[in-house]
């Protein structure tokens, strides 16, 4: 597998691009550049390691020098005090950090943007004021200074080179992390819920879980570099360790070389490291200040004109600089994938045949939910069978999709239960009751806009399937099965709103629901695509899917569905065949008035 | 009570890390014209606000206004590009020190009762009632406060009904230009001027905006109150070192707590 992608250029030259710089440091002599050289890698190992949970995970996190302080006092303290190794002490103070981490995370990412962004830079405050108070472990402002006693046990060396290699393997580590975090199960949970919460919660994703694993990653890798930056200037104060200029920083790079990118750090580091030195060299002494201005100046043009970041433009002049110049094996064509696997599979659907209509699998008691004094929902009472099509109508505001909310778990119900296939789910989690095998669409449609077609199915095969290859064949499966493989490399953002409806259903799918919850999926779209949607809800209840379907074109729901519950002000005012509901007075009344009934 | 001003400037519900270093601006520039020619800092009001106005304006105008449609993050670091640029600028031209304006009445007391307060902080509270005041009224009954109210909720929509929502967030941003100008003039006499003053502020205002609920005139105003009343208390408590501590685990507990804000409506 790996020495068949190293032939294609997309792998080889980067990876030889990457060797030059291992080379480099023994070419440079002058020790000022060295050091530039090594805060440029040092840099981008920090933003790497911020991009985890800020640039992936979206988390824009201004706090990151608390673990960034916590590892470098956490070493140099034991080193100091009980003669440990650095090296040791490093990984404790990963630990202290990622603990740290835990409790920062957790109660935290209940918090929007900015401000997430705000309490995570007030807890680093928090931090720095703490470690100045606490003189009598940290010495206060007064800062470490670390005794110069060379040797690799003690992570203190003579030259600049051993810094910059230990510098530079760093960095490739960050590197390699993030490239299989980006394409792994979790690179695309993360991205899904940075994108849209709700959506990534009923495809599956304990969006909790993978926040915190994130972020406890990202504080062990942030804490490392805390150390080794105390070990390089052997020197730390509050003021150092826990300065918020210093996270700001480490967004600032990835997000000048692109956030949520494997290389976008570097490239950022690459960019800002040297510019921030150097105008430090030239000016720094003489006009105290000068310096900063022009930084703060070319950071605003920067993001100003760059917003998606310098990432963005070396990816799309590498891709045409390997069109011309170099040879080598392409992608691989995904219909290889496709083929070697069988189209949707028709085996499932006879032994549910037989079980149809006879077994109650999911069932909703005396389920209410208000809002405030507005009862959206009272004592709802409803049953599914195993493998039918249930329809769900009823006028607008009647609380349908509030109902449905309530199945998935987005909203809990202030009273009832809901029982699937003989266990109550009620208190469960959104995530949990897909994984339970209750998959959902959204009304306004909730793809995952910046993700291509088949990333936004991918994300959702994830919940079943651990294998990245495997997720990805089987959801190219999908893709084909709704009709959306010619748009399966298409950001989901700039499909139609037909195909945004199909990307929905194809997402509910991929998480192998025994009960889809459609909410309005033949809303705005043509006759034409009507028809197509159609066969599709006919094809997937064929594979003995159970389905509720909200609509409100009448056609349709009395064609597809066997039994009809009707709404209205969030009470259930009939159920029934579709030629009952038809001629039920109540529902009438609800839909047209009483005036028609008289009439 | 105190702190009662720091209200004045979290009104505006743009996070706008920039909004500190306005201040400090504004109370360098009541300084100077203190220094310079001798003009009182209350009487600069007049001076300092139509200045702080425009040049509220003109940073909408040159920065932010090309980031509307940007990213989050980019306007967030564009913000933080202004602090770092006008904070070396106070560094650069007026040095790291810290700078005094000394009036007649900076330590006058006036006696309610058995209170002791201080002239100058009377006035803060006076004039931060006022602006509370005005500033509600002028959003409630005026069209360009309804034009202003419109925008924040939907610029599209509002775009549709006549309002040029650029206009509208340059004039908002003037707005919260002014109303550092009369904040900053107000607070020389009690306050060192030095280039990291706007740090401090901006974090106070911050924790009263989330205090208050965003966006909400009197739940700022409270919320400067509650801030001033727990200053004085953790004064009387902790050293003064902690007491910048205290501030951030407030802003900690209230944004987990009630994160839209003591007296917002539970929207999330």
């Amino acid at each position: 597998m790996i020495l068949t992608q190293l032939k294609s250029p997309t792998y080889y030259f980067p990876l030889a691009l990457l060797a030059l710089m291992g080379v480099f440091p023994l070419w440079i002599k002058d020790p000022f550049y060295l050091h530039i050289f090594i805060m440029v890698l040092f840099a981008a190992a920090l933003s790497s390691a911020w991009n985890l949970i800020g640039g992936y995970g979206g988390q824009l996190s201004l706090g990151h020098t608390a673990f960034f302080g916590v590892g470098a006092y956490c070493s140099s303290l034991l080193f100091l005090n009980f003669s440990l190794s650095p090296w040791v002490g490093m990984l404790l103070g990963g630990l202290l950090a990622s603990g740290l981490s835990i409790i920062v995370g957790y109660p935290c990412f209940r918090l929007k943007g900015a401000f997430f962004a705000l309490a995570t830079l007030a807890i680093a405050e928090v931090l720095r004021i703490l470690s100045i108070n606490f003189d009598d472990l940290t010495k206060g402002s007064m800062g470490i200074r670390i005794p110069f006693r060379p040797s690799f046990v003690n992570f203190i060396f003579y030259d600049k080179l051993s810094y910059a290699y230990i510098a530079l393997c760093l960095l490739f580590l960050m590197l390699a992390i993030s490239l299989a975090i980006g394409r792994s199960k979790m690179g695309y949970y993360l991205v899904a819920l940075k994108e849209d919460e709700d959506a990534s919660k009923v495809i599956g994703i304990n969006t909790i879980k993978i926040k915190l694993l994130a972020i406890i990653l990202s504080a062990f890798f942030t804490a490392i570099c805390g150390t080794f930056y105390a070990q390089y200037i052997l020197f730390i104060e509050p003021d150092a360790a826990f300065s918020s200029e210093l996270s700001v920083h480490m967004a600032l790079v990835a997000i000048i070389g692109g956030v949520g990118t494997a290389a976008g750090p570097l490239f950022g580091s690459l960019l800002m490291t040297p510019l921030g030195e150097f105008l430090r060299s030239a000016l720094g002494g003489e006009y105290r200040g000068l310096h900063l201005i022009i930084y703060g100046i070319i950071l605003i043009f920067v993001v100003m004109l760059i917003p998606k970041g310098i990432h963005d433009w070396v990816k799309i002049g590498f891709e045409r600089f390997i069109q011309k110049f170099l040879p080598g094996k392409r992608e691989t064509e995904e219909r290889d994938i496709l083929s070697n696997y069988p189209l949707w599979k028709e085996e499932r659907n006879l032994q549910s045949e037989s079980r149809r209509q006879t077994r109650i699998f999911w069932e909703a008691r005396e389920v209410s939910k208000f809002f405030g004094g507005l009862a959206a929902l009272s004592n709802v009472n409803l049953k599914v069978y195993e493998g039918e099509i249930l329809g769900l109508i009823g006028p607008n505001g009647a609380g349908k999709t509030t109902f449905f909310n309530v199945i998935s778990g987005l909203l809990k119900p202030d009273k009832g239960t809901i029982i699937f296939q003989g266990k109550e789910i009620t208190e469960l989690k959104p995530h949990s009751i897909c994984l339970e095998g209750i998959g959902r669409t959204f009304q306004i449609v909730k793809p995952f806009p910046n993700i291509s077609a088949l990333g936004n199915v991918m994300t959702a095969c994830f919940c079943r399937e651990k294998n990245s290859g495997k997720a990805k064949s089987k959801s190219l499966e999908i893709i084909n099965f709704v009709g959306l493989w010619n748009k399966r490399n298409f950001p989901a953002g700039s499909l139609t709103i037909a195909e945004k409806k199909f990307l929905e259903l194809a997402k509910a799918l991929a998480t192998c629901p025994k009960l889809i919850l459609l909410d309005e999926v033949m809303a705005g779209l043509n006759p034409t695509e009507v028809s197509e949607a159609l066969q599709l809800i006919k094809k997937i209840n064929q594979q003995g899917i159970s389905l509720i379907i909200i609509e409100h074109v009448m056609s349709i729901i009395m064609t597809l569905c066997e039994r009809i519950m009707v709404l209205n002000h969030g009470e259930k005012i009939a159920e029934g065949s579709p030629e009952e509901i038809a001629h039920n007075s109540a529902v009438i009344e609800a839909y047209l008035g009483q005036d028609y009934i008289n009439a | 009570m105190s702190q009662g001003l720091s209200l004045i400037f979290g009104v505006i519900g743009i996070i706008n890390f920039a909004h500190g270093e306005f201040l400090m601006l504004s109370m360098y520039l009541t300084f100077w014209l203190f220094q310079l020619w001798g003009i009182d800092p209350y009487i600069s009001i007049v001076i300092v606000t139509p200045l702080f106005f425009l040049f509220g304006f003109a940073t909408q105008k040159v920065v932010f206004q090309h980031l509307i449609k940007a990213p989050h993050l980019s306007q967030i670091f564009a913000a933080f590009g202004l602090v770092i640029v006008f904070q070396n600028i106070a560094l650069f031209f007026w040095k790291a020190d810290y700078r005094m304006v000394k009036t007649g009445y900076s330590a006058a007391t006036v006696h309610i009762g058995a209170l002791n307060l201080s002239f100058p902080r009377i006035i803060v509270f006076i004039m931060a009632t006022a602006v509370t005041l005005v500033l509600y009224l002028f959003l409630k009954r005026t069209y360009l406060g309804k034009a202003i109210r419109a925008t924040a909720l939907d610029p599209d929509a509002a775009a549709l009904m006549g309002i040029n929502p650029m206009m509208i967030y340059c004039i908002a941003f003037g707005i919260g230009g002014a109303l550092c100008g009369v904040a900053g003039t107000l607070l020389v006499p009690i306050y060192y001027v030095f280039p990291t003053i706007g740090a401090y502020f901006v974090l106070i205002a911050f924790v009263v905006v989330v205090l208050g609920g965003l966006g909400n005139v009197f739940g700022a105003f409270f919320g400067g109150l509650l801030i001033g009343i727990t200053e004085v208390l953790s004064g009387y408590f902790f050293t003064s070192s902690f007491k910048e501590g205290i501030y951030f685990l407030i802003f900690i507990l209230v944004l987990l707590i009630r994160p839209s804000g003591i007296f917002g409506l539970g929207k999330t």
